[in-house]
């Protein structure tokens, strides 16, 4: 059936994590009758098992409803998923340009959080009609009005005619469809012009090759059309268009406004990157739709199988999950300790810890990563520079003039009487008051410039714990900076393992050196001798603890009815033990690879 | 038969242990031991009636062995066990240490120890095993060392000395008292297997030392893989190859029996495993030629990529003698062993 543009509202929801975006898309499929209720799955839209199971929006989706208004009218909805994760701002602010309407989702129980607030800039950014949806009125500690007020000063946006949901009951959701029909804007772009449609996400199909949503801007495209992508500048001949309802409809083409599928045979997914614009080949529109990103990885980590002998089937695992994640990357390298493995790169460490369950869950793989490590640009004293990711990779230290880390700009919102706690975790972690803002009487958002490198592990918990799980965090990529760093080498019994390398701020060697030949002499179990665990710089020890050999290791009883109870135990010790990997002569446990990172305050 | 003794649940027990016995013929068997808790809490009339089906069960020359606490047995009880053929008897002592004793919820003394020791030898059985703990919550290295004098000056043939060992749902477990630590356990242990070898004692398993030609011929049947038959609440059994457990609730024992559960018919690997996990226990280990006799195939080219680190770390060694067997490291670190050979 075809829409004509007026009847169609493409629009978003944007909310913090546990705001309830996914239950109150679920409510919205329900009530337009898109998915029946005995089918629907809780958060359908998040596709993955693990999207489900930790409440997290990885993969963008989007469906296509109609809902038969109080006018009397049918209208064609676009709900466009977002993720909600920092690690994945780039994508949701393709998924934004890809509406008219943003509905912003605010849990009555908790108010306003910077990852909101970020999200809500860029929609605002994008012109989208914002519509406040305050959620969780059900709860006996929502408070509607602090809620309105706190959307009203901070955001800027009234809150008279705010929508008052229950997700999870249902209750308003028939407001909120109404309020889409009255507000969002109608799609505005032109038949007549080149096509140019947004491509907001992709996905890999076997049959199919590369499916990309998209968002068509201006003009239509059609099954048997050659298109151009602009940014690869490559053609393709396009083999299936339609939309999803969730499920595939074919339709044969998409005209202004509307969001559906494409497929054109194309093999690599990196050929469509999210942001891409697509026209076509015979009547190529001037310029590209604007906010193309090239996303690049934020940290590297090295994986390697616990088996060598995984290592086939480990390149072919990435292979198949990087056909589906454009920003996944990986290269073969090898490592001393632990052998042949591939430096992967990540957007952040929730993308890190996806992918690497995904390997482990979905391909049976047993992997060790290696602590993760953003990318240092490297100058030489020969005037050349390089970058690296790789702690082990940094050259002698006599060969370096200097070294720059990555610096982003954070955003962290916090009630006001957590401020100098949390001004006291950025100083700690290095990093560059910038400036503090005052929203209103309760809140307060403090800006830093802070190194990467202090922020990727470990601090989002530490910023939670120091502010009882009142402050959020939102960051993005500023610059390079010079700073004091060298390289800290691990030696287990003497010898260095390069898998264990990291690169630290000199200034805090010593006690990041301390705590991690502790935090391994805690992890390593006691080996048949004395075993010293080292830190270094530049060959020179800084810390030191030893593992002393293990002495007794024996079940004191073992008459008729304990033979089989110890048998079970010992074969759990066996499934232990192959979780270790020999290193030298040392027996390491995988997360010994993490400890290097135990840089924490405690 | 752990827990409160009471005279009426002991005869309904004993009539069902009775049948569950004789389900397994009539023997004769090698050795018979009454274990597995304090078989000496029975009555004289009960005791009586235990050993009137026991004792004929046992081939001519076999060990017939007795468990009991020390303040349980007095002359009459001694003579009487003699008088059926009983010839081995192991005492729980446990420790000397008053202190200690109470901690453990004892109720005997070093003086019982004493009298039981004496009563058993008047009544013609001096094949004696004492039992002690150590590494107690609070214990130090002189009460050990005290421990160990006194049990030495008994001059028995058979010393067992067990590191605690604190299992959920018991009483040290809720009182929240812990294990030693393995450092803490070895320097007890190694104190005692030079203070017991050097007082002539052999230590031909982890935990157990004797005089040459005294070690226990029962316990040895565990400790070489062989078939047993376990009879009672809880006991374990292992038959055709396959061990067994009996139901370990009371209620159900006496209304319905034994109900033994067999473990699946086992691997190869569970057969290896359980060949190594109880033959390593020994300070002889394994000969060469039984195992090749069991299995069908040769311990030296089965573990050919295994053994020879172990070798080489100080842990197994393959001996002359056609023995794989632990060294003292070894026997310290068994576990590891194990694992290795899995």
């Amino acid at each position: 059936m075809a829409f004509s543009k007026d009847k169609i509202r493409n629009f978003c929801i944007i909310a913090h994590i546990d705001h309830g975006k996914s239950t109150l898309a679920d409510r919205i499929l329900e009530r337009t009758g898109t998915v029946e209720a005995r089918l629907l799955k809780p958060q359908m839209l998040d596709s993955m098992d693990l999207e489900r199971e930790r409440g997290i929006t990885i993969k963008l989706n989007a469906v296509s409803l109609t809902y038969k208004a109080k006018n009397g009218e049918t209208y064609l909805f676009n709900l466009i998923d977002t993720p909600g994760h920092v690690d994945f701002s780039y994508e949701v602010s393709r998924s934004l340009s890809a509406c008219e309407g943003a509905l912003l989702v605010v849990d009555a129980t908790q108010g306003v959080e910077a990852q909101t607030l970020a999200n809500v800039y860029l929609a605002v950014e994008a012109d989208l009609m914002v519509i406040p949806v305050i959620n969780k009125i059900d709860l006996p500690s929502a408070d509607i009005n602090a809620c309105k007020k706190e959307i009203e000063e901070r955001i800027g946006i009234g809150c008279a005619d705010a929508c008052l949901v229950s997700a999870k009951t249902g209750q308003g959701v028939d407001g909120v469809l109404e309020k889409i029909v009255e507000l969002v804007p109608p799609p505005s772009g032109k038949d007549e012009d080149p096509l140019r449609a947004l491509v907001f996400d992709s996905h890999y199909d076997s049959y199919r090759g590369v499916v990309a949503n998209i968002r068509v801007k201006d003009g239509k495209v059609k099954e048997g059309d050659t298109i151009y992508l602009m940014e690869s500048k490559k053609s393709y001949l396009v083999t299936e268009v339609g939309v999803r309802t969730p499920d595939e409809v074919r339709t044969g083409e998409l005209g202004v406004g509307e969001v559906g599928y494409l497929a054109a045979s194309i093999k690599d997914i990196h050929d469509l990157f999210p942001g891409e614009t697509i026209t076509l080949d015979a009547n190529r529109a001037k310029e590209p739709l604007p906010g193309f990103r090239k996303v690049s990885p934020m940290v590297y980590s090295g994986l390697y199988p616990s088996d060598s002998k995984d290592y086939e089937n480990l390149k072919e695992a990435l292979e198949k999950l990087s056909l589906n994640d454009a920003s996944l990357s990986f290269t073969p390298e090898n490592s001393k300790a632990l052998g042949f493995g591939f430096r992967c790169g990540f957007l952040g460490l929730l993308h890190m810890d996806v992918i690497q369950e995904r390997l482990e869950r979905e391909y049976g793989l047993d992997l060790i990563l290696t602590a993760p490590s953003v990318v240092y640009l490297v100058h030489l004293t020969d005037g050349t520079s390089k970058y690296i990711s790789n702690p082990s990779d940094l050259p002698d230290p006599s060969k370096v003039s200097k070294i720059e880390e990555p610096y982003v700009r954070a955003s962290l919102m916090t009630p006001k009487e957590y401020v100098g706690a949390v001004m006291e975790l950025c100083e700690k972690r290095r990093g560059i008051y910038q400036d503090l803002v005052y929203f209103d009487d309760y809140r307060q958002e403090v800006k830093y410039l802070l190194p990467l490198s202090e922020i990727i592990y470990s601090f989002f918990d530490r910023l939670k714990s120091s502010t009882k799980g009142y402050a959020s965090l939102d960051y993005e990529f500023d610059g390079y900076r010079e700073s004091d760093l060298a390289k800290m080498d691990i030696l287990l019994n003497g010898d260095t393992i390069d898998a264990l390398s990291s690169i630290v701020y000199r200034p805090d060697a010593y006690r990041r050196g301390l705590k991690t030949v502790s935090k391994l002499k805690e992890i390593i179990p006691r080996q048949l001798f004395e075993v010293p665990v080292q830190a270094a710089i530049n060959g020179k020890v800084i810390a030191r603890a030893d593992i002393k050999a293990v002495r007794k290791d024996v079940l004191a009883k073992c008459y008729g009815g304990d033979i089989s109870r110890k048998k079970k135990l010992l074969e759990k010790q066996k499934e232990g033990k192959k979780r270790m990997k020999a290193v030298g002569s040392v027996e390491v446990p995988q997360e010994a690879f993490m400890s290097v990172l135990s840089s924490e305050e405690e | 038969m752990k827990g409160y003794y009471r005279e009426d649940y002991a005869d309904r027990y004993l009539a069902v242990l009775f049948n569950e016995i004789a389900s397994y013929g009539k023997g004769p068997y090698k050795t018979i031991y009454v274990g597995g808790g304090t078989p000496s809490v029975l009555n004289l009339r009960q005791t009586k009636t235990l050993l009137d089906v026991l004792a004929p069960m046992l081939e001519k020359g076999g060990e017939f062995t007795f468990e009991g606490n020390p303040e349980s047995i007095d002359e009459e009880k001694a003579h009487f066990y003699a008088a059926y053929g009983v010839n081995r008897v192991s005492l729980g002592v446990e420790s000397f240490s008053p202190r200690l004793l109470k901690l453990m919820g004892r109720h005997h003394t070093g003086d019982d120890v004493f009298k039981a020791v004496s009563a058993l030898r008047k009544a013609g059985i001096d094949n004696l095993n004492l039992d002690i703990i150590y590494g107690l919550p609070g214990e130090t290295m002189e009460e050990l060392q005290s421990d160990i004098k006194t049990l030495l000056s008994f001059k028995v043939p058979h010393l067992s000395s067990y590191s605690l060992t604190v299992s959920p749902h018991t009483s040290f477990y809720n009182k929240g008292y812990e294990e030693p630590s393995g450092d803490a356990s070895a320097a007890f242990y190694e104190e005692l297997l030079s203070t017991l070898r050097q007082a002539g004692y052999q230590r031909y398993e982890v935990s157990n030392f004797a005089w040459p030609g005294f070690e226990s011929r029962h316990n040895l049947v565990y400790w070489q893989d062989l078939p047993y038959v376990g009879v009672g609440i809880g006991a374990a059994g292992y038959l055709g190859g396959r061990h067994y457990q009996n139901t370990k609730s009371l209620t159900s024992y006496l209304s319905h029996g034994p109900e033994p559960v067999y473990e699946e018919e086992p691997s190869l690997q569970d057969k290896l495993e359980y060949y190594f996990l109880t033959n390593l226990r020994l300070a002889k280990g394994f000969a060469l030629g039984d195992f090749a006799t069991r299995f069908g195939f040769s311990f030296l080219d089965r573990y050919k990529e295994k053994y020879p680190k172990l070798v080489e770390e100080g842990l197994l060694e393959v001996g002359e003698n056609g023995r794989v067997s632990c060294t003292d490291r070894g026997i310290m670190l068994l576990d590891r062993v194990l694992v290795a050979l899995y």
